[in-house]
């Protein structure tokens, strides 16, 4: 088991670059970031992300999730103070990406599962800024982090 | 965990399932809500997951447990 100290530099890294960049590292990449080598890192991120809601993309070590962010493409398309690029989780998630851009204006822009048409929300810290329509909603026919058992930070 | 334009369009969504609808069926405001707890809010400190383990951590979780129940 890895020192959490390390966990901490190796997940707010991960985190770090993709505010920064909207990609996330490889872990060759987390390597230089902790001092180590690659199979190290390779370890230490499967660690972090067995310690969060996140996930790789099935079969590799390439990060395909890291919430409240989505590597790979949603529908949940972020954009920060006019600057596209980002994509949330899921569409709760989206709702937390703001708390990583203090001061700054989140906008996400999706479809509408059922019929296709679009939604957009503006935030900035505790406010809300647009909902449009006013009437959106957030569902799931699941739990939300996964099945009580097996959620991350139980 | 999805968007929708109305509680009708989530209502008629081929994933939906009424019995999830009472505790995960709300308007946007109540995710946002919920999603301000502090475990999200405190993501970008450079001690997170250690802070996750601390008795703050464990307090937010709680309530975020409490608050999906």
């Amino acid at each position: 088991m890895t020192d959490l100290a390390v966990l901490d530099r190796a997940y707010h890294s991960i985190l770090t670059q993709i505010i920064e960049t909207a990609q996330a590292p490889h872990y060759t990449e987390v390597a230089k970031t902790l001092g180590v080598f690659p199979e190290e890192a390779k370890a230490v991120v499967r660690e972090v992300i067995e310690s969060t809601p996140g996930w790789f993309h099935p079969g590799t070590d390439y990060l395909a999730s890291f919430p409240p962010f989505n590597v790979q493409p949603t529908q949940y398309r972020v954009s920060i103070d006019g600057r596209p690029g980002w994509f949330a989780q899921c569409g709760f998630e989206a709702t937390a990406i703001r708390w990583l851009f203090p001061g700054r204006a989140v906008r996400i822009e999706a479809p509408c599962l059922c019929c296709g048409d679009q939604m957009v929300i503006e935030m900035r810290d505790d406010e809300i800024l647009l909902v449009d329509p006013d009437t959106i909603v957030g569902y799931t026919s699941a739990e939300v982090g996964g099945d009580a058992a097996n959620r991350p930070f139980r | 965990m999805n968007l929708f334009r109305s509680e009708e369009h989530a209502c008629t969504w081929s994933g939906f399932e009424p019995e999830m609808a009472d505790r995960m069926l709300k308007p946007l405001a109540g995710w946002a809500d919920i999603f301000s707890n502090d475990f999200f809010r405190q993501r970008g400190r450079p001690d997170y997951l250690s802070w996750t383990r601390s008795k703050d951590g464990q307090a937010a979780f709680a309530k975020l447990r409490a608050d999906l129940s």
